[in-house]
């Protein structure tokens, strides 16, 4: 069961990447799961690097969201692109994304190659606990602290900083905000940041429990899009819970029938559009 | 029987009252406007008329039947149709095409999927025809969108027309119209109208000089009631009711652009 | 001009056979088949506006119909098999779409994804029932009964099974025809262009809505039969929601707004496909970035470049 909740801690920082972009800017980015994948692959490549210049084990944490971090550098040209078709058919916004994550795996596949990359066991220094019978690592209750905080520094960003109520006027009313002398391009830019950060972030995290495979984006976005529709469209506690229960579920699965793992999020997420299609905490509309 | 009968209408949104006790019988051969300041239920009231939204308590009767939750196209094969406010078309089809839309429909030719529509002279016939009544004729090619706005909303309308209904319920036909295209357009719906064999025409509209010149009847609602339900002369007449409907007072002659 | 072009191709496509080599032949193979299964999306997303992540599943299904038939069932005949794909997908799309026709945009998009990468998951984990990873293989068929037993792989591909396909091609683009320019195309049209006013005028937005989802699942598994002859083999891949994507990606290569746009897009994107990956490794990088300059600078495709017409057609 912890294993289900750091898995969602991980999630929960995809899907609010998610979220916060589709908030504000209502497109539904399918090239978060690349994102997700990139900053893993960086991770290892991060982490292996600097543990071999001297780093001391303990550290590498912080060379991983250092990694996750250095690549929202990539948000801004990406958002450029996006920008294009903004006010077009989310028809167009979902096939450009569905582009970027063609060429966002072929990037991968150039840099990393296709075989799987893995950062062993460095994260076993931080050592294991024994928590009701399983072995747990330290290091995933570390990253489910991680994704607690963020989870908190987000709903502090959003409520308590300017930007926070600027992002959030925006969400509500995108013309109302533009009125009153927001500049849109400034914000959108910075928003989009934010949720590639998330996600690169997110996937430099998780690498020390998985390995870095060519794969992996792509599964992401179909975990991150169930997250998001439990949770409903354009709202951060909807994350959280979505994320929440998309990972206990998955491990759930995993530990009592370990064929149906991948087929159990896609029976709830079928089962949360057709029950309650706005999700639990929807504010958007559909 | 009546055509339309509403009985005792009672729409609440929590607890705020939209209409209350709303009762109104319309009859083939009649033309209703319905006039009342903003707020006072008339689109409350059109809605619940044509089904859109089910009374808190009471009923509307349609030819007997209960509207209620009917859905517009159970409603348009009973006989009513209904036009918005806001003009509405099918931007990339074109005039006939959107006109052969309610036409296919109404005979039922929507499930035809092998038929060639081109070759349907009956049909193409009736949207040539339906078009030459609302002055379009010779727009028959061009996309919906490309229309000026009055002809958008002629189109919208006529679309609602080629229903052939019985009873037409236009909400607010003349808006964002300018004045001196009001009359022609009211001149153009009552004429295709009598044409089309429509018996019963009601509307809602704030002009006040389309309701006088063209209805036989004129309910007046305030704040959820039915304030008058009179011929244009009695309600002209009655100096208070115009006050509170209109906010001011209206002298017959006075203001007409023609 | 458009009459001219199109005659030659038909031309072209027709003698290629007599003057082709056979590896390009071998090619046209898979675009008849995606045409097939494009026709048949186009109807849903082209025509009524509504896009699916997950058509792919029908393509899949149409391939592992020929792969039970005809390895399980020893059932060789093709028409027997196109009829049971076609049967398969009706029977599929029928709860399927009366469930997601009831939502439109993202989440009719989302749904379809979901059930896409459902199947998948199906195929992929149920190896004793689907092949596993390694799919099923699909048989030589009998075309009209004949075994062509004396020809090779190639020559039966690049022969007989070059003009059964094509014909198969023909026969769907009519019938496809038909239903675009009947009333109920209009309908699924004023469906696409305002569904809100198309209530108003009495059509049953919903139950066209249905209809064209279960057509286009039937033109889906047709497609999907055809195309796992030649490779022979059924896997699982198939259904995996980026073939989804790149079934998209055909349309709008093609131009969705143009009846012919989905031929023209499976030709394409093949033709593409075989001499982009015959250049380089990295395909996905080139072809996402075809794919982005499509949508950002030329969304009505190649058919919408070449036709100056300003609005659309069917």
């Amino acid at each position: 069961m912890l294993g289900g909740t750091f898995h969602a801690a991980v999630l929960f920082l995809v899907a609010a990447g998610l979220q916060l972009v589709f908030g504000v800017q209502r497109i539904l980015n399918l090239a978060c799961g690349s994102f997700y994948a990139l900053g893993a692959y960086l991770g290892v490549s991060a982490v292996t690097w600097a543990l071999g210049a001297g780093l001391p084990a303990p550290l590498f944490v912080v060379v991983l969201i250092a990694a996750g971090l250095a690549l929202a550098a990539i948000g801004p040209p990406v958002e450029r692109i996006l920008r294009t078709i903004y006010d077009r058919d989310e028809s167009f916004q979902l096939l450009l994304t569905f582009a970027l994550v063609l060429m966002f795996e072929d990037v991968i596949r150039f840099v990393w190659g296709t075989a799987p990359h893995q950062l062993g066991s460095v994260y076993l220094v931080y050592g294991q606990l024994r928590i009701g019978g399983s072995t747990v690592p330290v290091y995933n209750l570390v990253v489910i602290a991680a994704g607690g905080s963020i989870a908190l520094g987000m709903g502090w960003l959003l409520t308590r900083t300017r930007f926070g109520r600027i992002v959030r006027a925006t969400a509500e009313n995108r013309e109302m905000s533009e009125a009153l002398g927001v500049d849109m391009t400034r914000v959108y830019r910075r928003v989009f940041t934010l949720g590639v950060a998330l996600g690169t972030v997110g996937g430099a995290l998780v690498i020390p429990a998985t390995a870095a495979t060519s794969e992996m984006g792509i599964e992401l976005i179909v975990e991150a899009f169930a997250v998001v529709v439990i949770g409903g469209l354009g709202s951060m506690r909807g994350a959280a819970a979505g994320a929440l229960i998309v990972g206990l579920l998955k491990a759930g699965a995993i530990a009592v029938w370990p064929e149906v793992e991948m087929l159990a999020v896609y029976v709830v997420v079928i089962a949360v559009l057709v029950l309650r299609p706005a999700g639990l905490f929807a504010r958007a509309a559909a | 029987m009546s055509l339309l009968q509403a009985r005792d209408v009672r729409m609440f949104y929590g607890t705020f009252c939209a209409l209350d006790g709303v009762s109104l019988s319309i009859e083939a051969g009649q033309f209703v406007s319905i006039i009342g300041p903003n707020g006072a239920g008339k689109t409350t009231l059109v809605n619940v008329l044509t089904g859109l939204l089910a009374p808190t308590s009471g009923s509307v009767r349609f030819k007997g039947v209960d509207v209620a939750g009917l859905g517009p196209g159970r409603l348009a094969r009973l006989g009513m149709a209904r036009s918005f406010q806001l003009v509405s078309v099918f931007p990339a089809l074109t005039v006939g095409e959107t006109l052969a839309v309610p036409i296919v429909s109404r005979r039922r030719h929507g499930a035809r999927l092998f038929a060639a529509l081109a070759g349907d002279r009956a049909t193409w016939d009736e949207v040539a025809e339906t078009a030459a009544l609302f002055g379009l004729a010779d727009k028959l090619a061009r996309p919906a969108r490309t229309l000026p706005q009055g002809d958008k909303k002629l189109l919208d309308v006529a679309s609602a027309f080629a229903l052939r209904p019985e009873v037409i319920l236009m909400d607010e036909p003349t808006s964002g119209v300018s004045t001196s295209d009001k009359h022609a357009i009211m001149e153009t719906l009552v004429g295709a109208a009598a044409r089309m064999g429509i018996q019963a025409i009601i509307q809602v509209e704030h002009d006040m000089d389309i309701v006088f010149g063209y209805s036989d009847r004129i309910v007046a609602l305030h704040q959820g009631r039915v304030l008058a339900d009179a011929t244009p002369d009695a309600v002209r007449a009655d100096e208070r009711l115009i006050d509170t409907v209109v906010g001011r007072s209206y002298s017959s002659g006075a203001g007409r652009p023609w | 001009m458009a009459r001219t072009a199109g005659g030659l191709a038909a031309l072209a496509v027709l003698a290629a056979p007599w003057v082709a080599p056979p590896y390009h032949l071998t090619l046209l193979l898979p675009a008849f088949a995606y045409g097939i299964v494009l026709l048949g999306l186009n109807l849903l997303f082209g025509t009524t506006g509504l896009l699916s992540f997950g058509h792919a599943l029908f393509v899949a299904l149409g391939a592992y119909t020929a792969a039970a038939l005809t390895t399980g069932l020893g059932v060789l005949h093709l028409e027997a098999i196109l009829a049971a794909a076609a049967g398969a997908a009706a029977l599929v799309a029928v709860p399927l779409g009366l469930l997601c026709v009831r939502y439109v945009k993202i989440y009719f998009g989302m749904l379809t994804l979901a059930f896409g990468m459902l199947f998948y998951s199906f195929l992929y984990k149920f190896y004793t029932l689907t092949g596993g990873d390694e799919g099923i293989r699909v048989l030589r068929p009998l075309l009209l009964g004949r075994a062509f037993g004396d020809l090779g792989k190639v020559e039966f591909l690049i022969g007989p099974f070059y003009y059964y396909a094509l014909a198969l091609l023909a026969v769907a683009t009519l019938v496809m025809w038909r239903v675009v320019r009947s009333p109920f195309g209009l309908c699924l049209r004023a469906i696409r262009e305002n569904p809100d006013k198309a209530a108003a005028v009495g059509v049953s937005v919903r139950r066209y809505r249905f209809y064209a989802f279960v057509i286009a699942a039937v033109f889906g598994a047709v497609g999907g039969a055809l195309l796992a002859v030649p490779t022979g083999l059924a896997d699982p891949l198939l259904a995996y929601w980026t073939h989804s994507g790149n079934l998209v990606f055909m349309l709008l290569l093609g131009g969705f707004d143009h009846f012919l746009g989905p031929l023209v897009g499976a030709l394409v994107f093949i033709l593409l496909q075989d001499t982009v990956m015959s250049l380089t490794a990295y395909w996905r990088f080139v072809f996402g970035a075809i794919l982005a300059v499509v949508v950002i600078f030329f969304p009505r495709g190649l058919l919408g470049l070449l036709d100056p017409r300003a609005g659309r057609s069917a």
